[in-house]
């Protein structure tokens, strides 16, 4: 029992140490920006000007300062946050918002953590994945935004759909300001030296692997790898729900099979790296590709804007002549079917601020918002052909037709739906994915051990 | 006189009571600490393991169904197999190589203080930093140093060490040595100093050779430390979970079955399922394994000592 309390104590000691450790600096800065912005703003305006006054109240509903807590991850990283405050502040000067960076390793658990005390004073809450969204439902911590939605008549048919897929029985408890999809970044030099034509945004799997193959170069301390695979399950494993017949909560996973089996190929013949050593070195997929010998590697679209800003700040520079082609699709299956995943803001039961909070959600999902995000290089939730420009006329961003095509999509499909078991769903995956990449047990067992393994959790 | 005596048995009971509460009073700052912080959460963890609670919602009673389940949970059965293997090699394993560390250092030999810092160095080096650089000794890959030499020097197949579920538990248990044994090392030496010359010199006129002095004089005066230091090692071993998180848990942070353990599987539970209630019951498990090996290794201990 000493164990349990010593490992509650380090969860403890966690959660404080990503708050006041990796948070802090982050978090004070900007917010002791905006509270001298806001200062000296309402000192202006109420001596002076009675009608511009006058017109805040109307829009805000209230002139009161308000400070909005937002819990996040990543500040000092992450483009979008300060442009997306500051955007909001200018409109709303009497509302300061303060970042709470929680980290990014463990962040739901962190901020269910959070959640589940009672001193949490959060207004809004970044939500970081499906899974970690349904457990806060779960846990019944957040606001229904139903009646909100209502009541404002926010247009959810500009979310391509996605909010139906985290609807849970009939209640909404997040907007989604991100969202991202999977594409196929490739380096252009490998394919030029090669002599190989660039992928196109029309490829089958079959296409797709023998392209990887054409430009690999097995030769020792010269490696060019054709493709490159994450260590997360959802490099190979998802790339069989793109036909729409399948999910990823269905206790089967037949359909894995040939995605497993062409990557493992891949693995022995040298064409992407030993998924053993990437996991065990933990090296990073950005890292992986700013080596400069990586061909082409599947990956979301968060991966853009990173790699605009490393190539700008000259980081990689083996990797600056890159592109994006639509994710490669089965036989038959029309192309731009991809994965997504979105990025979401919610409000705990427990905020101090609610309708503020709410002002502010609405504001970074809706258009506004969007056009913020779209020009830091993000896909916002809402997207629409204004955004797509926008984001392909970024400075930095591939000048040929094919990339700004690549992010125009047909059919998505989210990592992971909405679903009570998602963790422990995980778990079973997670473990089988790597004894099949570890090639310690052949596909067909592993394939029979998740589905045993997920029917079992679902049937619990 | 009977109203006498018991007038003085009241003054006497409230001197008493006095003095009781001025002792209380200066248990009290320690004792309010760990009532909150430990007596409390383990009342708590006592009665969430009879219960289903995700930390929010209600609590709901439900028996022994928590035991029944994590019995029946092959990552908690696989959690208790591999910290018990875990226990099992790495306590004797540390206990030897400290001691044997702690007699080399023991000598009067040149640089003994650097050699003393070498060996305990690992201890305090930050996990985070040195499981990195293991790691990237032991890589899997055929180009890792350690790898190299088994193919080189001994002609031997590389291993994959922590990437591979036949070889993870080793390449744990070697790794947590080689960061302990610093530790108990120094308790040793500790030991070590406090036997009395005289004995040695004694069993020297008697013509005993080094390995007599070693079975019959060094080892017998350690003995309260050797005790010590079992039981130091067999719980610091139980709540393994650091070193695993840190070489196993790979680039996405989860541990397999070839290598969880059960504070892993405790804080699994826990933290990323919201299940608290199996989390208890699989704490008050290791609380009774812990206590059942403690309670053993004190009755060894008295036998020993009758000797």
């Amino acid at each position: 029992m000493k164990k349990r309390i010593l490992s509650s104590l380090l969860a403890m000691t966690m959660v404080v140490a990503s708050i006041t450790g990796c948070g802090a600096a982050a978090e004070q800065a900007p917010a002791a920006d905006t509270t001298a912005q806001t200062e000296t703003k309402t000192e202006e305006a109420a001596p002076a000007d009675n009608t511009q006054a006058a017109a805040e109240t109307t829009e805000t509903a209230s002139d009161e300062p308000v400070t909005l807590k937002w819990a996040l991850w990543d500040v000092s990283s992450t483009v979008y946050y300060q442009p997306l405050i500051d955007a909001y502040t200018a409109a709303h000067p009497n509302v300061t918002i303060e970042m709470v960076d929680l980290g990014s390793t463990d962040y739901s658990t962190v901020l269910g953590t959070q959640l589940s005390g009672a001193g949490s004073d959060f207004d809004v809450v970044t939500i970081k994945d499906v899974p970690g969204y349904v457990s806060l439902v779960n846990k019944g911590v957040l606001e229904p935004l139903n009646d909100r939605i209502a009541a404002d008549g926010v247009d959810l048919s500009l979310y391509n759909g996605v909010t139906d897929q985290v609807t849970i029985d009939g209640s909404l408890y997040e907007l989604p300001f991100r969202s991202d999809i999977w594409v196929l970044f490739y380096n252009k030099d490998i394919f030029d030296k090669a002599g190989v034509d660039y992928p196109t945004n029309d490829m089958t799997w079959e296409e797709y692997d023998k392209l990887a193959r054409s430009v690999t170069d097995t030769t020792p301390g010269a490696e060019v790898y054709g493709s490159h695979y994450h260590t997360w399950r959802s490099t190979i494993q998802l790339d069989g729900i793109l036909d729409g017949k399948h999910t990823i909560v269905d206790g089967n996973y037949d359909f894995t099979k040939p995605y497993y089996e062409m990557v493992l190929a891949q693995q022995k013949d040298g064409v992407c790296m030993d998924y053993a050593t990437l996991k065990t070195q933990g090296l990073h997929y950005s890292a992986a590709f700013a080596q400069g010998n990586v061909a082409t590697m599947n990956m979301g679209s968060w991966f853009i804007a990173t790699l605009i800003q490393k190539i700008k700040d000259g980081e990689y520079t083996d990797c600056t002549n890159w592109g994006i082609v639509k994710y490669p699709h089965a036989d038959g299956v029309e192309a731009g079917s991809t994965l997504s995943t979105i990025t979401a803001l919610s409000i705990p039961t427990s905020a101090p601020n609610k309708d503020a909070a709410w002002d502010f959600v609405k504001f970074v999902s809706g258009a506004e918002g969007a056009e913020v995000m779209a020009s830091t290089g993000n896909i916002p939730a809402m997207t629409n052909k204004t955004i797509v420009d926008i984001i392909a006329s970024m400075d930095g961003f591939p000048t040929d037709d094919a990339s700004k095509e690549a992010l125009i999509t047909s059919h998505t499909y989210l990592e992971m739906p909405a679903n009570d078991k998602s963790s422990e769903i995980e778990t079973v995956l997670n473990e089988q994915h790597d004894l099949i990449m570890n090639e310690e047990v052949s596909v067909d067992d592993a394939i029979a051990a998740m589905n045993e393994g997920v029917q079992a959790v679902l049937a619990q | 006189m009977a109203a006498g005596i018991t007038a003085m048995e009241k003054n006497m009971k409230r001197r008493q009571r006095k003095r009781n509460l001025v002792a209380y009073s200066f248990i009290a700052p320690n004792f309010i600490g760990f009532a909150v912080f430990t007596l409390g959460p383990i009342v708590l963890a006592l009665l969430m393991s009879f219960a289903e609670w995700d930390g929010s919602n209600a609590m709901k009673f439900v028996g022994l169904d928590n035991f029944v389940q994590i019995f029946s949970d092959d990552r908690f059965t696989s959690a208790l197999k591999n910290t018990i293997v875990y226990s099992i090699f790495t306590v004797p394993i540390t206990l030897i190589m400290a001691l044997g560390l702690a007699i080399l250092l023991n000598q009067k030999i040149k640089g003994t203080n650097f050699f003393r810092t070498v060996a305990f160095f690992p201890y305090v080096a930050s996990l985070v930093a040195v499981a990195a650089v293991w790691n990237m000794l032991f890589t899997p890959a055929k180009g890792g140093i350690v790898n190299q030499l088994l193919m080189n020097v001994f002609h031997a197949q590389p291993l994959k060490w922590a990437a591979s579920s036949s070889t993870v538990m080793l390449t744990i248990i070697m790794f947590s040595v080689w960061k302990n044994m610093g530790y108990y090392m120094v308790i040793y030496l500790a030991g070590l100093q406090g036997i009395s010359e005289d004995l040695y010199e004694a069993a020297s006129l008697d013509g005993a050779n080094a390995w007599q002095k070693f079975r019959h004089i060094t080892v017998p005066q350690l003995k309260p430390t050797t005790f010590f230091v079992t039981i130091m090692l067999t719980i610091n071993c139980f709540k393994v979970y650091d070193i695993v998180y840190m070489l196993a848990g790979g680039s996405n942070g989860v541990v397999n079955k070839s290598a969880i353990v059960l504070v892993y599987y405790i804080y699994e539970e826990a933290f990323r399922n919201w299940k608290l209630g199996r989390a208890s019951a699989s704490a008050l498990v290791l609380f009774a394994i812990v206590l059942a090996v403690t309670l053993i290794q004190f009755k060894g201990e008295k036998n020993y000592a009758n000797d």
